[in-house]
């Protein structure tokens, strides 16, 4: 019998991230598309019996809270025997928006039931819809493509064929979406590998207790950071430009309140869902409260279920950051989960104005581009997100040109984009002068411009457009971000969020905000 | 005529020669101000007049890794100059509210623009002129900067840009590094991160370098590792330094395989502990091999050995943390205060568990000339573990057993990650610490047999006896398998092979050489390639491989062949192992060191130590033993057992968890 002691509590520790990292390995050699394979746009975890996270690889941030709803989702709705598989992207049953496919995978280890699940979620570069690229301006759901709601694609190893011919169907780019799915499938197959492996190794009753111990040990460590935070209550409020349909602004309130151990993150006060695709459902409000208050804790805290424990997280359904049904939220997971990290910032700097950064650039600046590559005769899409100037803090400047908190996709290179699509990058570059001012100044933003070889469509999901990220401690605002067409018969201004057909010779600027400065410069 | 492997360490500088009875050997402490210092003295020592030195140097790394290179400027196509600053703009810590990247190494007043832009299929789409080529050099004079890096994008499609840059910029005087020269591959931020390495640590190589060869008697040759376990001249190292950032851990790697292959041994896990650090590396019959690595913060992309290291070792720092989880690492206690034994701090690391625990010697620790202080050790692990209701010997226990659970993930890395079962290899341990733990890693990750090879302090030095000449070619071509028959394939290697050739017989005069081809493919749309061996039809060949290593294939689709690469090998005559006539199972009573305690799973029991250096071919013992030497320990816990083979070797079966 193995105890739980502060050894095997390190071991295990060391033993379940394996499991999640080693997942994203094989996710990422398999990978068909470049914003898989390239920009890593995936997570992958381990969850117990119960649907809890025990271990999330060091992946993206957004994936955080909303993936334990995922697998809660995929148990509920159908019962998986060894060797099945679930797959599902419905926002409104665990999902968050339709490109991130998440895939569920029971671990029987021998017995009668699954005493845990692997799952791994990507971000497919398109799952159809009004738009290539499925980011659209949309105002309902059903024009963001296909909804999946929790289905069995794989039966006992074997791919279900009929499933999985409806979802290529309703796909743009298929033969990626195969090559991307197989890859998913192999993830979870090596996750449930290992998985079984450790359980031969330590047995069942072992391997279950010490995923439990670890929850609790995350939770100690949150409760300590929290703890160390004021006891008191903060209010803060910030706003998306727009959602996209002529909404204006929409605002993201928030009260926070520390005691003792424990927090608070009151959201009910926001502004209510929107017709437009910035809405959020509640998965992406939890995954900014855990990124923040992870991040306070430090890097020792293992992301799992425990870190949890000590938040509350209260949000209003129907409201911006709690959408229902058949709201658009295609933004949400990208703009609006941003906006709410933003809040929680602000009302935390209030109790610790120290330790805390101003506003980081506060978008993921989204493209999407798709039409008929003349070379080949094909159909393509492409997705790519902007990096932009990071927050200053007390310590120093901001970072220029990184992607900050909830995601961390690299870039294409520009020789890798030119070779599959008709682009040509013509400007990449720091954004000078873009950071707020301050003692520390904000980062840069960046230029990037692309111009079309070929007739295609864009779609650009953008915010902090009419206003600068905040700076903190009498630190200026970073300068908002600005979106220009150019064509043959001059520039155009265009507005954050906006679909546009590009005929050869037009070019797209993204100039992206820059960081909020910390500290006066007087 | 001497030919002399040379390992210039952080610590100690190693040198090793073959004489007719074995290897003459000396370690010194390395003069990191001018490391030739201790080279030339240690030649010295052994009164050896070397023909030929190879030499493992950690010059361009440290150079990098402690920014002290060149002041560099970077041209790049206008619009562009901050590609090198901006990199893949991710972040490198997810959870850090201050995250920062390593700051760029060209500062942002040192990045140049230039006219001119080839496109994706090599075509110029703007050009470039002389008279914009020569401006640029004048203002990149102008800067202050000794040294330049161009990366152009497409240049490897096309280089005349670059080349037109880089004459106009060496005419004013500054030292170059083109990219197509560097690495002719695409993906323009590596390319360009890599050439800035190599023009950022050129003027501090080649200073050294020549340093180095003026003591040296006239006529003497000097070789340089490189990070893929191949050795270039002097001469190719002061061009292109980039190539010999990994040349540390790549000497020890290089004899692993020679050694292993000379005991039977084909595939092997090599394991390299030392006091910050360790490395891993996974050897199926040959040199595993990687494509890029990270310095100062700074992708490098060359061809190098795969070895993956993490920040554990016989100095890691021990704690338990406000969770009640006991770490060990990634702080760690250096040289000063070092390890509480040392008996000038009380932070406790894995060699004061060692030593607690009875597997470590005061008296045996570098040949005892380092005196220990066990004395405060219980006390302060009785400390460690008190919080916890953990007694001191399972703390001590705790934190070894904490450091291998690390080290295990290490190998995990190299070997389930890619696709290996750590169960099929040996495990082959070398560097001061890892015999301490070797046997018992083997048993976490099931492998049967540990190596433990003689000289195991000075096994990197041996390597570079052991190394080809060997330099690496490659360019990226980007032919679809529609568009080009079998026939143009062998074709396009014709213009890389001519260049190989031309620059191997600069490299090596007059020498026999092997040239492996290989291509890089994937199918179009994928954005990895996959290294496949030159074969008559390629192309089947990817198809099968793909379906070996991902489980699927497309047939019908279309394969871009992507990058061919040549290896040009100069096979290099190398001293022979001598195997032992006679083998005795009985250690000789010289041998034996006596019995001491030793805690093993909470309990005392005697273990005997043995002295290896008495050790005789065939001699047979079990453990629990301790084989001290002067630069290493090796522990053989209960259930293990050893063999001595014939080359010296310990060989031993690591026996099951219990």
């Amino acid at each position: 019998m193995m105890n739980i002691t502060p050894i095997t509590l390190e071991v295990f520790k060391n033993k379940f991230a394996s499991v999640a990292e080693e997942m994203g390995v094989a996710l990422t050699r398999t990978a068909y598309s470049p914003n898989i394979k390239e920009r890593r746009d995936f997570s992958c975890a381990v969850f117990d019996a119960g649907g809890d996270m025990v271990a999330q690889a060091a992946h993206i941030p957004v994936h955080l809270g909303s993936m334990p709803l995922s697998v809660r989702a995929a148990i509920d709705a159908v019962d998986m025997g060894p060797g099945d598989m679930v797959m599902l992207n419905d926002p409104f049953k665990g999902g968050t928006h339709l490109p991130d496919i998440t895939l569920v995978a029971p671990v029987y280890a021998g017995g009668d039931t699954p005493l845990f699940y692997v799952a791994s979620r990507a971000h497919h570069a398109d799952v159809g819809g009004m738009a290539a690229g499925s980011m659209p301006l949309s105002t309902s759901i059903f024009q963001e493509g296909l909804v999946i709601p929790p289905v069995r694609i794989v039966s006992g190893g074997e791919i279900v064929p009929g499933v999985m011919a409806l979802f290529l169907a309703n796909v743009r780019t298929p033969v990626e979406r195969q090559g991307d799915f197989a890859a998913q499938i192999m993830a979870n197959r090596t996750g449930v590998a290992r998985m079984e492996a450790l359980i031969a190794a330590h047995g069942r009753d072992a391997v279950t207790r010490l995923g439990q111990a670890l929850l609790d040990y995350a939770q100690r460590l949150m409760a300590a950071a929290i703890t160390a935070i004021p006891d008191g209550s903060y209010t803060a409020s910030d706003a998306l430009d727009d959602d996209g349909a002529g909404s204006g602004e929409v605002t993201v309130r928030l009260t926070l309140t520390i005691e003792g151990d424990a927090a608070e993150l009151d959201f009910r006060a926001s502004d209510p869902q929107t017709a437009g695709c910035i809405n959020a459902v509640r998965a992406i409000a939890v995954s900014a409260a855990l990124y923040v208050f992870r991040a306070l804790a430090g890097e020792a805290v293992p992301a799992n279920a425990g870190c949890l424990r000590p938040l509350a997280i209260i949000t209003k359904p129907g409201t911006v950051v709690d959408a229902r049904f058949p709201a658009a939220v295609a933004g949400g997971n990208v703009e609006t989960s941003q906006r709410i990290v933003d809040v929680i910032l602000r009302a935390l700097a209030l109790a610790l104005p120290d330790r805390l950064p101003a506003a980081s650039q506060g978008t993921m600046n989204n493209l999407a581009m798709g039409g008929i590559d003349a070379r080949t005769g094909a159909a393509f899409t492409y997705y790519e997100t902007l990096a932009g100037g990071a927050g200053a803090d007390a310590t120093g400047p901001g970072q220029s040109g990184v992607h900050s908190h909830m995601t961390n996709t690299l870039n294409t290179p520009i020789e890798a984009l030119e070779y599959a699509y008709p682009l040509r990058v013509t400007r990449y570059a720091l954004r000078r002068g873009s950071g707020g001012p301050g003692e520390h100044c904000g980062g840069e933003g960046l230029v990037r411009e692309l111009e079309a070889l070929a007739p295609m469509e864009a779609t650009v999901l953008s915010d902090r457009r009419l206003r600068g990220p905040w700076g903190l401690a009498g630190g200026g605002e970073g300068a908002p971000g600005v979106n220009v067409l150019t064509r043959r018969t001059g520039e155009m201004a265009m507005p954050g969020k906006f679909h546009v057909h590009l005929r050869p010779g037009d070019r797209l600027r993204i100039e992206t905000p820059g960081g909020g400065g910390y500290g006066s410069s007087g | 005529m001497a030919v002399v492997g040379v390992d210039t360490g952080g610590t100690f500088t190693d040198i090793i020669c073959r004489t007719g009875q074995g290897f003459a050997v000396v370690k010194l402490p390395s003069t990191p101000d001018d490391p030739s210092r201790a080279i030339l003295e240690g030649l010295a020592r052994l009164s050896l007049t070397p023909a030929r030195v190879m030499h493992g140097s950690t010059v361009a790394t440290n150079a990098l890794l402690e920014r002290r290179g060149a002041v560099t400027a970077f041209v790049a196509n206008a619009g562009f100059e901050d590609i090198i600053a901006i990199g893949r703009q991710n972040r490198p810590d997810l959870y850090d509210l201050a995250s920062r990247k390593e700051p760029c190494l060209v500062a942002q007043h040192l990045r140049f623009g230039v006219p001119g832009r080839i496109s994706a299929e090599g075509r110029v789409v703007e050009e470039l002129s002389i008279e914009d080529a020569q401006e640029l050099a004048a203002r990149v004079a102008a800067s202050g900067a000794d040294s330049v890096a161009v990366c152009l994008l497409f240049s490897f499609l096309a280089p005349e840009h670059e080349l037109l840059v880089g004459e106009a910029l060496a005419e004013a005087g500054l030292s170059v590094s083109l990219s197509s020269d560097i690495l002719a591959e695409f993906r323009e931020f590596e390319r360009a991160a890599t050439t800035v390495a190599n023009a950022y640590v050129a003027p501090v190589m080649r200073a050294y370098l020549g340093a180095l060869a003026q003591g040296l008697p006239d006529g003497a040759q000097l070789c340089v590792m490189q990070s893929s376990g191949g050795l270039i001249s002097a001469d190719t190292a002061r061009r292109e330094p980039v190539r010999t950032v990994l040349s540390g851990p790549a000497g020890g790697v290089v004899a692993a395989l020679a050694v292993g292959k000379a005991s039977g041994f084909d595939k092997l896990i090599t394991f390299d502990m030392g006091g910050t650090s360790t490395d891993v590396s996974l050897l199926d019959g040959a040199l595993s091999m990687a494509m890029e690595t990270v310095l100062a913060g700074m992708p490098i992309k060359t061809p190098m050995l795969d070895i993956h290291t993490v920040g554990a070792g016989g100095g890691s720092l021990a704690a338990m943390d406000a969770g009640g989880a006991l770490r060990v690492g990634p702080q760690s206690a250096g040289a000063n205060p070092g390890p509480a034994c040392y008996g000038r701090g009380d932070g406790l690391t894995v060699t004061d568990a060692n030593l607690f625990l009875g597997r470590l010697a005061p008296d045996h620790f570098l040949g005892g000339a380092m005196a220990l202080y066990p004395e405060r050790l219980p006390e302060l692990f009785t400390a460690l573990g008190a919080a916890s209701g953990l007694s001191a010997t399972e703390a001590a226990e705790g934190v070894v057993a904490v450091a291998e659970a690390a080290m295990e993930r290490a190998i995990r890395v190299i070997s389930v990650e890619r696709g290996h079962d750590p169960a099929e290899f040996a495990l082959l341990s070398y560097g001061g610490a890892g015999g301490l733990h070797a046997v018992s890693l083997a048993r976490l990750l099931g492998v049967e047999t540990v190596v433990v090879p003689r000289h195991p302090g000075l096994f990197s030095a041996l390597g570079m006896l052991l190394a080809d000449v060997v330099r690496d070619f490659s360019e990226t071509v980007m032919a679809a398998s529609d568009k080009t028959d079998l026939i143009e394939v062998a074709g396009l290697f014709g213009t890389l092979e001519t260049r190989a050739r031309q620059v191997m017989a600069e490299e090596a005069p007059g020498a026999r050489m092997v040239l492996e081809r290989q291509l890089d493919m994937r199918y179009k749309g994928q954005s990895h390639e996959l290294p496949i061996r030159f074969v008559a039809d390629p192309f089947l060949a990817f198809h099968n491989r793909h379906e070996a290593v991902f489980g699927f294939k497309h047939p019908k689709d279309v394969i871009e062949i992507v990058t061919l690469r040549i290896r040009a090998r100069v096979i290099t005559e190398k001293p022979a192992f001598e195997e032992a006539e006679h083998y005795v199972a009985a250690v000789p009573a010289e041998a034996k060191l006596g019995q001491r305690p030793l805690l093993w799973r909470g309990q005392e029991q005697p273990a005997m130590w043995y002295e290896r250096d008495k050790l005789l071919a065939g001699n047979h013992f079990d453990g629990p033993a301790l084989v001290a030497e002067t630069s290493a320990t090796t522990f053989v816990p209960p259930g293990a057992s050893v063999r001595v083979d014939g080359l010296g070797n310990l060989v031993i079966a690591a026996g099951g968890q219990d």
